[in-house]
């Protein structure tokens, strides 16, 4: 299982930088804990959205997770691109490292920082009132879809790279990406409420298998659509990361 | 003893534009400290990526202990060391930590990782650093780090694009220390690209010279001394004076072989500079030229560049070498 072993590797040296350096865990979960704190009370006492008897910020908690894994995930590009401005990407590719196993390991090790993320947001949102299921199990696979997912978007964000050399026009299209996919998404709102193109949209996004995924297991616990989720999640992860690797040619010239 | 490189008719196209080698053919023995000496830009770095398996010739083949880069491209891996010129370890990282994850991309059985890499750090004399984030590590630190690391594996054969450049000179030694020792030890070749003709004087058996795209000659470093030939005549003179007739012309003085003009001096090999020095000061006179100072020398590697690339390689400041070089990267 060579692969699964480099993936491994590469998901080692993430967890090591995290170890050295966590200020930037501490940074990005400012933005998410405002949705929660703020946006969430806010718009949930309006009583506005119907959310099948689940009080409006648990509905957005998963919402805001996977919000914060895309972020994470669609930036992780700009660590591919400074990894070739250095030396050590062209340092990677003479090593016995399958050019795919490299473009995999470095995407999955996205899932490492937005495991993290998740474990920071969800005891924050308990605190705040949230009911998140008490069942290890859930919260578990939880983690795993989020981790999995993250690896689909760092994918597309090693697209991005190979076509977008600099660091700036970078950072405009990754928001360019995120912010459409999550306002198209059952992510602030049920699908159900949608107007009829959004709502199609919406079928063919990533982002809403995922928050679905993530909400059956944290909130709701009606895993009824949750197989569907996870084929949707696995479908997105092994198109992206075939996609990545052909563009990676692009990135190593 | 067979080759350990073996390049024939290298061309290399860039994005059907930029033509960085054009037709370069190349043998390095086995074993041996082998420096490929040129310019920046002459297509150095292109031609080591290209043996290190990163990406495929546009024409042309190459073999490295045997194996072809393109077809053989995972046996190469296995066995090559690899120092890229530009930074290549984390820096947010310990230094052992990087040995650590190259030990386990390479697939160093977890019960001889540990020795092994203190071997290595302690050999490359890092040890007393090697729990301290790479971020603190001076430049030349880091250079042997990444050279321990490539070390790793004991590659056959070691590539290293620029080792020393950013080196400050005590840097420079203790980097080329270190390489030397080991190369004694196992025997491995080292193939090191450079633009500092002292280093490849220093240090290389053999050294090949490039200059567009192409290897214009290659050999020891004292055949290729001897192939400049006799001694050579420094002239400093007052700038735009000498036309090409009068280049001729010097070029017929008894017992001159080659003159060569540059910004400010004029470069004449001589077999016997004594013997050329009243010719050569005769012409110039008689055409008005004032020669500030005049100097003899037995022929430098520069003077061998001279004769076979016609020009002299520039001594940029080593700052300004990896600024060009930051700027190249980010160009892409």
């Amino acid at each position: 299982m060579t692969p699964l072993r480099d993936v491994i590797v590469m998901v080692e040296l993430e967890l090591r930088r995290i170890r050295h350096d966590r200020a930037e865990l501490y940074t990005r979960a400012v933005q998410p804990v405002l949705w929660l704190v703020v946006f969430g009370p806010v718009m949930g006492a309006l009583r506005a959205i119907p959310t099948g008897g689940v009080p409006y910020t648990d509905f957005i908690t998963p919402g805001i997770i996977v919000q914060s894994m895309a972020f994470i995930s669609i930036f992780f590009g700009l660590t591919v691109i400074w990894e070739r401005e250095s030396g050590i990407l062209k340092k990677l590719l003479v090593t016995p490292l399958p050019r795919s196993s490299i473009v995999i390991g470095r995407s999955m090790s996205s899932g490492v920082r937005s495991t993290f993320q998740m474990l920071i947001i969800v005891p924050i949102a308990m605190l705040i009132g949230v009911r998140i299921i008490p069942n290890p199990l859930y919260f578990l696979a939880a983690i795993a879809v989020i981790f999995f997912a993250s690896g689909g978007f760092a994918a597309i964000s090693v697209f991005i790279a190979s076509i977008m050399k600099s660091r700036e026009r970078f950072m405009g299209i990754g928001q360019a990406i995120i912010m459409p996919l999550f306002f198209a998404s059952n992510a602030l709102y049920p699908v159900e409420m949608m107007p009829p193109i959004l709502k199609a949209l919406s079928s063919v996004n990533p982002l809403s298998y995922i928050v679905d995924a993530v909400r059956s297991l944290l909130i709701t616990g009606d895993l009824a659509q949750l197989p569907m989720d996870i084929a949707a999640i696995a479908i997105f992860d092994v198109a992206m990361f075939i996609i990545a690797s052909i563009s990676f040619k692009r990135i190593i010239k | 003893m067979p080759s350990a490189v073996d390049a024939r008719g290298i061309v290399k196209v860039y994005e059907g534009k930029v033509r960085a080698l054009d037709g370069a053919d190349l043998q390095v023995t086995s074993e041996k400290v082998f420096a490929l000496l040129g310019p920046n830009g002459s297509g150095k770095t292109t031609l080591m990526r290209i043996l290190t398996t990163q990406m495929p010739p546009t024409e042309g083949s190459a073999l490295v202990m045997g194996h072809d880069t393109v077809r053989g491209g995972a046996d190469i891996r296995r066995i090559v060391g690899y120092v890229p010129q530009e930074m290549s370890v984390w820096t947010d990282i310990t230094g052992y930590e990087n040995m650590l994850i190259y030990a386990k991309i390479y697939g160093i059985p977890s019960e001889s990782r540990r020795q092994l890499i203190d071997e290595a750090l302690e050999g490359i004399g890092l040890s007393e650093v090697a729990d301290k984030l790479v971020r603190s590590y001076s430049g030349g630190m880091i250079r042997r780090l990444e050279i321990a690391s490539a070390l790793l594996i004991s590659p056959k054969i070691l590539f290293l694009d620029e080792p020393t450049i950013g080196l400050d000179p005590m840097a420079r030694k203790v980097v080329w220390e270190k390489l030397s020792s080991f190369k004694r030890e196992f025997g491995t070749t080292v193939f090191f690209n450079t633009h500092y003709m002292d280093e490849a004087d220093l240090y290389a058996d053999e050294i090949g010279i490039i200059s567009r795209g192409r290897i214009i000659r290659t050999g020891t470093v004292a055949e290729l001394k001897r192939s400049v030939g006799g001694e050579v005549l420094l002239l400093e003179l007052e700038p735009d004076g000498i036309g090409p007739q009068l280049m001729e012309q010097l070029r017929a003085v008894a017992s001159v072989k080659e003159a060569v003009l540059g910004e400010s001096e004029l470069s004449v090999i001589a077999d016997d500079a004594e013997t050329a020095l009243p010719g050569v000061m005769r012409l110039l006179d008689g055409s008005g030229i004032l020669v500030r100072k005049v100097s003899m020398s037995a022929p430098t590697l520069d003077d061998v560049f001279l004769k076979y690339a016609g020009t002299r390689l520039e001594s940029n400041s080593r700052i300004a070498d990896i600024a060009k070089v930051r700027q190249t990267i980010r160009r892409g």
